[in-house]
C-alpha cells in the first residue's frame, strides 16, 4: 500500500531544486513518524517516488510524492482508494497499536488525530503545503510514467492582456511554432506547437498578462518558458506555477489526487 | 523554524560566516550564539554568509548591500556585524563582506553610527592581521560574553550613537574580559621585529585573557539546530559532547586554546540527540568534539543512539539512525566502538596518524604506535568498512625523508590489512602542509616553503609507486604559505590582506580561486618578507604578535614543550594523569570535567599501553621542572 501526497511549492521555497525537495520531504516524513518503507542493504534509504520534476524557480499547486508503507502499517480513516484515481479525504496512518495523538489538541482527553496532510504540512517548510494524502494499492505505472500533461499558469512581464490575447490567437492558429531553448549547454530548436493542448489568457497580475496552458509531458516535458519567445519575444516570463499533473483516467483527464477541501493550512509567509 | 524577534529597541547582531552558506550554515558556534542572542530580551540575531562571486557581481550591479538571510535586512542597519573566523584564508572575505555592507573596511575610517565589526573563533587568538579592520575581537568561548557586549552596545544605541561616542563604546568593550579592541593598543616595531603591543589607556588590559565556560552542562545549545532546505556540507544533527582536548598534540591549535576538557553529561547528550532528531527529522547525528572517542562512555552512547533511533522511528529496523564521529584517534577506536558505529549506515572514516614514523609522532606528541593504527584499521575493516582516509601532515619540525616516506609504508600496510577482509579495501592518504599556529609549542617553528612541501609530496608519491589500493591527495603547498602569512602575522599583514582583497582575491580557501602570486605581490608591495613572516624559526625571547592575547597557557610551558618536542619527549594527557600546570586551568580556577577516570578506550598516550589490556593506564610522568634542568625521566603517578 502506498501513501500518495499532493503538495504545493510556492513563495521563496520555489528556489530549492528537486533533490532538495526530496531531502526536505524525507525529513518531514520522519518528523511525522509515518510508517514508510526503506530500501534494504548497507545504506537504507526511504523509498519515495515523485511525479515529474518541477523546474527550479517554478511554483506549483500540484506536486506529488508516493511513499510505500511498511507491510504492517495500520491504516484508519478511509478505505484504500481506487488505484490511480485516488480518493481524497482525511487519511490517518498509524503504526501498529499506538495511535498518534494530535499535538495541537493537548486538552482533548479523547484520542484525536491529525490527518496525514495536516501533520506533513506542519513538518514541511513554509511554502510547501499538503493538500491531499490518499492511499493507493500501489499497482499501476509510476507517477512519472502515468503523467501525460501538465497544467500551468504563468505571467508575462509587462505584456497587457489584449496583446496577450492576440499573441495566443496567432500561436494557436499556427501549424508550427519553433522556439529555442538551452539544453545541456547547447541551443536547441524545436516545434512546440504540437505540445500545446490548451493555451488561453485568464487575467492580469501586477506583472502582466496571466496565461494558462496545458502542455503535454510526452515525448518530452515542454515548459511554459519555451512558449514566451514565440508569444512575446520582447518580454520575459514572470512566475510560472504548475497547477496540475494530468494522467489518463477512465473518464479522460484525471489527477493522481485531488485536494481535500479545507485541507490547506495557513502559515504565515515571510515577506520578501 | 526559528524566527528572530525584531524591534528597534533590541541590540541587533548580524552573525556572519565569511564563506558560502553551504560551508557556513552548519557552524555550531554561530548557531549557539544565534540562539542565545535571540533568547535574550534585549537582543536579536540574524545570519548572513559570503555571497559567491556570481551573486556578489549581481548585488554590486544592482546596488544591493550584504543582507541577512533571515529577513533580508541590509547589513548596515545592524548594531553589530560579527564574524566567525575558523580559518585564516577567509580574511579577505571578511573585508569583502564589510565592503558589501557599504562600510569602510578600515575601522579608523568608519563613522560613529556605523555597525561595530566584531570577530571571534579560533583565529581570533591571533587577531593582529585583522586588527585594522575589526573593531573588537572575542577571545575564547562566546556564550557568556555576547551578553556582556550586548549590554554595552545596547546602552550606546539607546543613547543615540551620537557623534564622537564610538571611541567611548569601544573603550568600554575593551574592559570586558575576553574582548580585545585593537584600536586601544599601540604597536612598536624595531625594523622587522615587533617590540611590544601596549594599551593606550590605564583601564585597558595589557593581556586579554580568553573566556572559558566552566561547565558545558549549563549550555545545552543549540537547542533548535537550523535545518537548511538546501544541501550543506554537514547535513546532519550535531551534538557537542565535549569541548577541549588535552591529548597535547603540539601542532594542534584547537587542542591548546580550548583547554580544559569539559564533557557534557551523558544524560544531556542523550536528551539533545533524542529531541534534536525528533524535531529536525535527520537520520544522522554527528557527535562533535576533538578526538570524539575520548568521551567517557562513548561506545555506550553510540549504541544507545543507534538503538533508541530504531525504537523511536516508526516502523524502523535497527539501521535507521547513523552516528558519525568526525574526529577519531586511532588508539581509541576499538572494535567495540567500530561495531556500534557500523550498526547504522557506515559513515566515512578518517584517522589522523599525522606523521609516518614513530620518531616524528613522538615529536608531535601524537603518541600512537603503528600497532594502534593497525588495530583501529583492523577494527574498521572487520566491521564492514572497505575504505578509509588517513590524514598526515608534512613539513613538520625535524622531519626527514625517511619520516615522510614512512607515510607510504603505513598506508600500504593498512590497505594490506584491509585485503584480509575485503577485496575492495582501499586507503586514501590526505597530505597537508604544516602551518605553525599561535599558542602552540610549534609557534616558534619555521614553516617549510612550498617547493619543499611539494618535494615531500613527491617523495610520498614515488614511495607509493603504482599501489592502486592507496590514493594520494594533497593540499596545495602554495596555499599553506598564504595561510602561514595570516597565521602568525602581525598588524602589518593587514595591508597584505587588503591588497589581496582589492584585487578580487576572495574565497582563497577555494583552490579554484586561490592565487599565491597575488599574496607574494602583496607582501612585496607592503615591504614585507615571506621569509620573516613564514619560513624563519623564532627564538625564545622574540615578542610574538599574539603575546598580549592569553590562551591560559604559560609561555614557558609552551617553550619547554617545544624543547621537549625536539628532544623527542612525550607528554601524557592530563585529564587522566596529574596536572603539569600548562596554565589553562590554574590561571582561571577551572578544571577538567571528565566522567571517566581513565581513557575510556584505553589508548597509549605516553604510556606504552597495549590496546588489548583495556582500561588500565599505567602512567609515568616526568617532573617538568627537573626535566628542564636536564634531569632524565623519572618520577611517577
Amino acid at each position: 500500500m502506498r501513501l500518495r501526497v499532493r503538495f504545493s511549492k510556492t513563495g521563496k521555497i520555489r528556489f530549492i531544486g528537486h533533490r532538495d525537495v526530496a531531502r526536505v520531504t524525507e525529513r518531514a516524513v520522519r518528523r511525522v513518524g509515518l510508517p514508510v518503507a526503506y530500501s534494504e542493504g548497507f545504506s537504507p534509504r526511504m523509498k519515495m517516488s515523485f511525479g515529474l520534476a518541477l523546474p527550479t524557480g517554478y511554483e506549483s499547486d500540484g506536486e506529488f510524492v508516493e511513499l510505500p508503507l511498511i507491510a504492517d502499517a495500520v491504516v484508519e480513516g478511509s478505505a484504500p482508494g481506487g488505484g490511480d484515481q485516488g480518493v481524497s479525504g482525511p487519511v490517518i496512518v498509524c503504526q501498529t497499536d499506538a495511535h498518534r495523538p494530535c499535538e495541537h489538541e493537548p486538552e482533548s482527553s479523547a484520542p484525536s488525530y491529525c490527518t496525514v496532510a495536516e501533520a506533513l504540512s506542519e513538518a514541511l517548510p513554509v511554502g510547501m503545503e499538503v493538500s491531499a494524502a490518499v492511499l493507493t494499492d500501489g499497482r499501476g505505472p509510476s507517477l512519472q510514467a502515468a503523467t501525460r500533461s501538465c497544467g500551468w499558469q504563468f505571467d508575462i512581464v509587462g505584456l497587457d492582456p489584449a496583446a496577450a490575447e492576440k499573441a495566443v490567437a496567432e500561436f494557436l492558429a499556427a501549424g508550427t511554432v519553433v522556439t529555442e531553448r538551452v539544453h545541456k549547454g547547447e541551443t536547441v530548436s524545436s516545434n512546440v506547437r504540437p505540445s500545446v493542448e490548451v493555451l488561453q489568457v485568464v487575467g492580469c497580475s501586477d506583472r502582466g498578462a496571466v496565461l494558462s496552458a496545458v502542455l503535454s509531458a510526452t515525448p518530452r516535458v515542454v515548459r511554459p518558458s519555451e512558449l514566451v519567445p514565440a508569444l512575446a519575444p520582447a518580454h520575459e516570463m514572470g512566475i510560472a506555477r504548475r497547477t496540475h499533473q494530468w494522467t489518463c483516467g477512465a473518464a479522460g483527464r484525471a489527477e493522481p489526487a485531488v485536494p481535500a477541501t479545507c485541507a490547506q493550512k495557513h502559515k504565515e509567509l515571510i515577506s520578501g | 523554524m526559528q524566527q528572530p524577534t525584531l524591534g528597534p529597541h533590541l541590540t541587533s547582531w548580524l552573525l556572519t560566516y565569511p564563506d558560502t552558506y553551504e560551508v557556513g550554515l552548519p557552524n555550531q558556534g554561530l548557531q549557539i550564539l544565534y540562539e542565545l542572542l535571540n533568547e535574550r530580551p534585549d537582543s536579536s540575531a540574524e545570519r548572513t554568509y559570503a555571497p559567491w562571486i556570481d551573486l556578489e557581481a549581481e548585488m554590486r550591479a544592482h546596488g544591493l548591500p550584504l543582507f541577512s538571510v533571515d529577513t533580508h535586512r541590509a547589513a548596515g542597519e545592524f548594531d553589530v556585524i560579527a564574524f566567525n573566523l575558523s580559518a585564516e584564508l577567509v580574511y579577505t572575505n571578511v573585508l569583502n563582506c564589510v565592503d558589501l555592507a557599504g562600510l569602510e573596511v578600515r575601522s579608523s575610517r568608519r563613522n560613529d553610527a556605523d555597525p561595530l565589526i566584531g570577530a571571534g573563533g579560533h583565529c581570533a587568538f591571533n587577531p593582529e592581521p585583522l586588527a585594522d579592520f575589526v573593531d573588537f575581537f572575542v577571545v575564547g568561548d562566546g556564550e557568556e560574553v555576547v551578553g556582556e557586549i550586548t549590554e554595552v552596545v545596547g546602552a550606546w544605541k539607546r543613547a543615540g550613537k551620537r557623534a564622537g561616542t564610538r571611541e567611548g563604546v569601544l573603550r568600554e568593550l575593551a574592559g570586558i574580559e575576553g574582548v580585545y579592541v585593537p584600536a586601544m593598543y599601540d604597536v612598536a616595531y624595531d625594523g622587522a621585529a615587533l617590540v611590544e603591543v601596549t594599551p593606550k589607556y590605564p583601564d585597558v588590559p595589557p593581556l586579554v585573557a580568553k573566556r572559558t565556560v566552566a561547565d558545558l552542562a549549563d549550555w545545552p545549545y543549540p537547542r533548535q539546530q537550523l535545518v537548511p532546505v538546501t544541501e550543506v556540507v554537514h547535513d546532519r544533527l550535531s551534538v557537542e559532547v565535549f569541548r577541549g582536548c588535552t591529548r597535547g598534540c603540539r601542532f594542534c591549535q584547537a587542542g591548546m586554546i580550548t583547554r580544559p576538557v569539559r564533557e557534557r553529561p551523558a544524560a544531556q547528550v542523550r536528551e539533545m540527540i533524542s529531541t534534536g532528531l525528533k524535531r529536525s527529522g535527520y537520520d544522522e547525528v554527528s557527535l562533535m568534539s576533538l578526538s570524539t572517542a575520548d568521551y567517557s562512555g562513548i561506545a555506550e552512547l553510540v549504541r544507545d543512539t543507534v538503538s533508541a533511533g530504531a525504537l523511536e522511528t516508526a516502523g524502523a529496523d535497527a539501521k535507521r539512525i547513523s552516528v558519525s564521529l568526525p574526529s577519531l584517534r586511532v588508539d581509541a577506536f576499538t572494535v567495540d566502538v567500530a561495531a556500534q558505529v557500523s550498526r547504522a549506515r557506515r559513515t566515512g572514516l578518517t584517522f589522523a596518524p599525522e606523521a609516518g614514523s614513530w620518531r616524528l609522532r613522538q615529536i608531535l606528541n601524537k603518541l600512537i604506535t603503528e600497532e594502534d593504527l593497525y588495530g583501529a584499521v583492523r577494527s574498521a575493516y572487520s566491521q564492514g568498512w572497505h575504505r578509509m582516509k588517513l590524514y598526515f601532515l608534512t613539513g613538520l619540525p625535524s622531519e626527514m625523508d625517511p619520516d615522510t616516506e614512512a607515510i607510504a609504508h603505513l598506508a600500504e600496510t593498512c590497505a594490506r590489512i584491509g585485503q584480509e577482509y575485503t577485496k575492495r579495501a582501499s586507503v586514501t592518504v590526505s597530505l597537508g602542509g604544516f602551518v605553525p599556529k599561535p599558542h602552540t609549542p610549534f609557534q616558534w617553528f619555521g614553516q617549510n616553503p612550498p617547493d619543499e612541501l611539494a618535494r615531500k609530496v613527491r617523495l610520498v608519491r614515488s614511495a607509493l609507486g603504482r599501489n592502486r589500493r592507496v590514493q594520494l591527495k594533497w593540499h596545495d603547498p602554495a596555499a599553506s604559505t598564504a595561510e602561514g602569512i595570516a597565521s602568525r602575522g602581525d598588524r602589518r599583514v593587514g595591508a597584505v590582506i587588503e591588497y589581496v582583497w582589492r584585487r578580487r582575491g576572495t574565497f582563497q580557501e577555494w583552490s579554484e580561486r586561490f592565487d599565491l602570486g597575488l599574496w607574494e605581490e602583496a607582501m612585496a608591495a607592503s615591504g614585507l618578507s615571506l621569509d620573516w613572516y613564514v619560513y624563519r624559526h623564532r627564538g625564545e625571547s622574540e615578542v610574538l604578535p599574539w603575546d598580549h592575547i592569553g590562551a591560559g597557557l604559560h609561555r614557558d610551558f609552551l617553550w619547554q614543550d617545544w624543547q621537549d618536542a625536539l628532544a623527542g619527549h612525550g607528554l601524557p594527557d592530563c585529564r587522566w594523569t596529574p596536572c603539569y600546570d600548562c596554565g589553562a586551568c590554574t590561571e582561571y580556577g577551572i578544571e577538567h570535567i571528565v566522567a571517566s577516570p581513565v581513557a575510556p578506550n584505553g589508548g597509549s598516550q605516553g604510556t606504552g599501553q597495549d590496546l588489548a589490556t583495556g582500561h588500565l593506564v599505567p602512567v609515568e610522568l616526568r617532573p617538568r621542572r627537573l626535566a628542564s634542568a636536564g634531569a632524565s625521566a623519572g618520577g611517577g603517578a
